[in-house]
């Protein structure tokens, strides 16, 4: 034992420069494989994780107080479907003066009576402050995202108390918008007993859940149940966006597993295979195959273990900015603090990635281990299969410089290798190629309709909680902001409700009057809408209402009614969403005002100084600059760093296989200097030979990244119920394909450089010693 | 039977250019601690043939590394046809190598996966010599030293002997003006080796200037007109034998 590792380490200290390239490829393709399988892992149930940790009601139930008692209630809850029950809680309705919009709480807030924040179910994370515990205490439902500045102030309850907020808690489900000591609730006249109910069968349907509460009220009076909602709803409309993400995501992951993969094995297997002669030579002097093999697992597996635990960590690391970014915005941002890689993703990268170190070594030290020592130490020098060598003597008749045929050559010397590392290649350009793409495609979404206004000037502003409305009309307002330095179009805008005939659901009419009342690019059919009576509206409209472009609707708002045509289709992921002339919003709405006044500006305007002159022209409005779209940026961002990481990989892979064939070629490189190839050449004929797998693998990889292109952006939209115009999923033209079909080269071009650069300043003399 | 002599015109430079083609002035080579050349001071004319002994580790390939060019020395200068070879930059010795050097090691050295000719060929076509030109002129090499019929078979097929000879082509081939030979015989049969040195003595005595180390004292008597006897990286003796019948 002690004879093979010293051996092992020896051998090591021999390889320094190949142990050090097997460390860092594990590192690199470990932290890979973390992000991947912990992005893949998040992306597919984000909602779920969450509300698994928070022990989520699976049924939210209110009921009137004066049907059922508490004691009923729980006895009821006692059925056998039921896994966990908290409350009943009191519950009250309660309605809020204006001036408590600062707390952000609507004007109707649900207040709770609860004792604890930790129950069986819906188990609260108080993130501020403390829990309320007397009387006149009050903690509200907010997301940590928010700042805690409000703790300590006062909530004044007209018809009742005087509560102070002495905390902040945060629960998914969104039971209350408020907790108050149960005594206190009681204060507040309660009409309702809360029940929040886990079910063991709490994955399924609607139906069963409903079944579920059904169990539950069967032994109440039948008017008991006054309200009940099943998490499904909350879960639709959370899940939603981190759902547009998941075929990306789940793309990425795979990408990045398969890279990983076959980098490491291809590292690994070509570290063995390379040491042939030396196997030889070890069993020639009395090693027995069984220590040979071991001798080389141990060679691998110091740096492949080192590279695989630093790799874990970076990974670890490195995931968080990415969930962060990833989970971010209205619905999902609500789940970027629960998100994290799983332990299960670690426990993978820890103990796969050394397996499949040690499998891919010992594949080849097997063989070794069968071979005998004459035939080991030969290995390198064996007479090669015949095609082979025809294409040597065709590239050594060519007329190319020798150095670059030569290089041309030499992938052909090592089949097998140069297999795994065109796989390498070819996995690199699909990755840049699809990611790009992808790249391309969410800018252009996420910039539709942005190039139209450098800002919105929206009417109102606050003012230590009070709102300041505008002095000025709306007709004065347009002619205020159009007349401002600066401004080259301005467009209003207004929001109204209406109903639709039909519909139970309300509908959002958006009317924009001015200078753009049109997004061309925006539209995915038909035509946008022209004349009163015409309307678009987003695919998800259409598909919920079973409408087409050319079908007519009704419109209703307070007993005045509209028929408009759909005339078109438009990229909009709100459902409820429908765009129409603004003598359309007034038909239905005359007393409605913009909310909002869209401005571009002349080029070279300063936006800010705008802003500046609107908000001193009239107190009332808060102008505001149109940023960078920060979902785009999530997916722009995430696409290059996980690209970056890949395409190191795939470059480290390749920057090996050059090292190991300047090794296992040492003695030709010897020779061909000793017969007078310059530095240069050597670099030319050693760059040539992996550019040669580059340009290969750019034509199998860029065919492969656009197919995957096209497979996942389509996909990616469905999730979301949109459709893309065409100008964001066509990408692809020659010069960019023509770029891509580069990337693969220069991967593996960069891969060689310095391998071949440092075989081109051996010395010769050195080179030929002990050969 | 050994190999036909070979004709003049194969070679390049030749004993009609008088004075001394190899001149070295107190080289020293240290490699770490070990100095593997200590105080070398050797000079060799055109055309001379130079058998190289002494015992293993002395620093014999050491000394005709520094005068291939192959490495540079720590300290003294290698003088090769007016040129200063400790001077050159790594370029300009890949060109010196090219033009002056032709060089045969005791393991051959070809390349596995090209043919005999196209190994030999490839020492011309690296300075850019067209694939069709380089090949005839390694076609015509080979009938000179009695491979021709040899020329598309690959290292791995062909005899050690017939490998050596394939090297001796590629060292010729851009008519250098040393020939350089490290062991060329030790690791081939008796019988092939005698045929190696037939060939050597033939290029000699039709002027080819050449450098050889041997551990064989029989060979290096038979084949050459001077033997330097080397020790610990010092030159011990120095004999001029009368050329052998
Ligand atoms: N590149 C090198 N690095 C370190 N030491 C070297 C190097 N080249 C040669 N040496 C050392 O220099 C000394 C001379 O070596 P050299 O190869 O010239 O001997 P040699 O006379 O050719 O021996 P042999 O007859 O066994 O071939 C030896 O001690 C050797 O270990
Ligand atoms: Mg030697």
């Amino acid at each position: 034992m002690r004879a093979v590792w010293r051996t092992a380490r020896a051998a090591v200290r021999r390889r320094l420069l190949q142990t050090t390239v097997i460390a860092l490829v594990t590192l690199t393709s470990t932290a890979a494989l973390v992000v991947a399988l912990g992005l893949v892992d998040a992306a597919s149930a984000p909602f779920d994780k969450a509300f698994a940790q928070q022990r989520g009601p699976h049924v939210v139930a209110s009921f009137d107080r004066a049907a059922a008692s508490d004691a009923a209630l729980a006895r009821a809850a006692r059925q056998p479907g039921v896994e966990a029950v908290a409350g009943p809680y009191p519950e009250a309705s309660v309605a809020l003066p204006q001036d408590a919009m600062t707390f952000g709480l609507g004007r109707q807030i649900t207040v709770v009576g609860r004792a604890d924040p930790d129950a069986d179910v819906d188990r609260l994370d108080v993130w501020a402050g403390r829990w309320a515990t007397r009387p006149g205490e009050v903690v509200l439902n907010r997301d940590r995202d928010w700042a805690p500045d409000d703790l300590g102030k006062t909530l004044t309850i007209p018809s009742g108390p005087r509560l102070t907020v002495v905390g902040f808690a945060y629960g998914l489900s969104g039971t209350a918008d408020a907790w108050v000591t149960p005594g206190q609730a009681d204060a507040l006249a309660p009409r309702a007993s809360q029940l929040l109910l886990r079910l063991t069968d709490g994955t399924s349907s609607e139906d069963r859940l409903r079944a579920g509460l059904a169990t539950v009220t069967e032994e109440l009076p039948a008017d008991a149940l006054t309200a009940a909602r099943t998490y499904l709803g909350l879960k639709e409309r959370v899940s939603g966006s981190a759902r547009a993400y998941t075929p990306y995501l789940m793309a990425f992951g795979v990408l990045g597993i398969s890279v990983s993969v076959l980098i490491i094995g291809n590292v690994v297997s070509g570290a063995v295979i390379s040491g042939f002669r030396h196997i030889g030579v070890l069993k020639s002097i009395g090693f027995t195959p069984g220590q040979v093999v071991a001798v080389y697992l141990t060679m691998i597996s110091v740096p492949s273990v080192l590279g695989c635990a630093l790799g874990a960590a970076a990974g670890n690391l490195l995931a968080r900015p990415f969930f962060d970014f990833v989970f971010s915005g209205p619905d999902a941002g609500i789940l970027h603090g629960s998100v994290s890689i799983a332990p299960w993703v670690n426990a993978v990268a820890l103990l796969g990635m050394p397996a499949v170190c040690v499998l891919a070594a010992l594949a080849p030290a097997l063989r070794a281990h069968r071979m005998s020592a004459a035939r080991a130490i030969s290995a390198g020098s064996a007479p090669r299969a015949g095609r082979a060598l025809a294409v040597q003597r065709r590239l050594a008749g060519s007329p190319l410089p020798r150095p670059v045929s030569l290089g041309m050559g030499l992938p052909f010397a090592r089949p097998g290798r140069s297999a795994l590392t065109l796989a390498a290649v070819v996995l690199g350009a699909a990755t840049v190629t699809f990611a790009t793409g992808l790249a391309t495609t969410m800018d252009r979404f996420g910039n539709a309709g942005r190039g139209a206004y450098d800002l919105t000037v929206y009417v109102g502003a606050h003012e230590d909680g009070r709102e300041i409305r505008p002095e000025h009309g709306d007709r004065a307002l347009h002619e205020l902001l159009a007349g401002l330095p600066g401004a080259r179009e301005v467009t209003a805008r207004a929001d109204v409700e209406v109903g639709m005939a039909g519909s139970a659901q309300e509908v959002m009419l958006e009317g924009r009057r001015g200078d753009r009342p049109r997004l061309d690019d925006m539209l995915t059919d038909g035509r946008w809408h022209r004349a009163p009576g015409e309307i678009v509206a987003g695919s998800a409209f259409l598909r919920q209402n079973g409408l087409r472009v050319g079908d007519t609707v009704r419109l209703e708002r307070g007993g005045r009614s509209e028929r408009v045509r759909v005339v078109g289709e438009v990229m909009q992921t709100n459902s409820r969403m429908i765009v129409g002339d603004w003598r359309t919003l007034r038909a239905l709405a005359p007393d409605e005002d913009p909310i909002a006044y869209h401005v571009l500006l002349r080029p070279g305007a300063d936006a800010d100084a705008y802003a500046r002159a609107a908000r001193a022209a009239d107190r009332g409005l808060s102008p505001a600059l149109t940023g960078p779209n920060s979902v785009t940026q999530t997916v722009v961002g995430s696409a290059a760093a996980l690209t970056t990481l890949l395409a190191l990989v795939a470059a480290l892979g390749v920057f090996h296989t050059v090292v190991l064939n300047t090794r296992d070629r040492r003695r030709d490189l010897g020779m061909l200097k000793s017969i007078g190839m310059t530095p240069a050449q050597v670099t030319v004929m050693k760059v040539t030979s992996m550019a040669v797998l580059g340009a290969l693998g750019s034509l199998l990889g860029v065919p492969l990244g656009v197919a995957g292109h096209r497979m996942v952006v389509p996909r990616m939209a469905d999730a979301v119920d949109i459709t893309l115009p065409s100008y964001m999923t066509d990408v692809w033209q020659a010069p960019a394909l023509a770029g891509l079909a580069l990337a693969g080269i220069v991967i593996a071009v960069l891969g060689a450089l310095v391998p071949a650069r440092r075989a081109g300043r051996l010395t010769a003399a050195e080179v030929l010693r002990n050969e | 039977m050994s190999a036909p002599p070979v004709r003049r015109s194969v070679l390049g430079m030749t004993a009609q250019d008088s004075g001394a083609v190899v001149q070295l002035d107190g080289v020293r080579k240290e490699y770490g601690e070990t100095t593997a050349l200590d105080g070398v001071s050797l000079r060799i004319g055109a055309g001379e043939a130079v058998a190289v002994m002494g015992p293993s580790g002395c620093g014999k390939s050491t000394l005709l590394n520094m005068i291939a060019g192959l490495d540079r020395p720590t300290a003294g200068s290698v003088v090769v046809q007016g040129e200063n070879v400790g001077e050159l930059s790594e370029k300009q010795l890949a060109l010196y190598r090219r033009r002056r050097i032709g060089m045969i090691f005791q393991f051959f050295n070809l390349i596995d996966d090209l043919s005999a000719l196209d190994n030999v060929a490839l020492a011309a076509q690296l300075t850019g010599t067209p694939a069709r030109q380089a090949r005839r002129r390694a076609l015509e090499l080979f009938e000179e030293l009695g491979i021709a019929d040899r020329r598309n078979a690959y290292p791995a097929l062909l005899s050690g002997g017939e490998r050596q000879r394939v090297a001796v082509a590629r060292a010729l081939m851009n008519r250098p003006a040393l020939l350089l030979a490290d062991e060329p015989t030790g690791a081939l049969d008796s019988r092939s080796g005698e045929q190696v040195m037939d060939l050597l003595i033939d290029l000699n005595q039709i002027g080819q200037t050449l450098i050889l180390v041997t551990h064989d004292e029989h060979l290096a008597r038979r084949c050459a007109g001077r033997i330097v006897e080397f020790a610990d990286g010092r030159v011990t003796g120095e004999h001029t034998l009368e050329p052998s019948a």
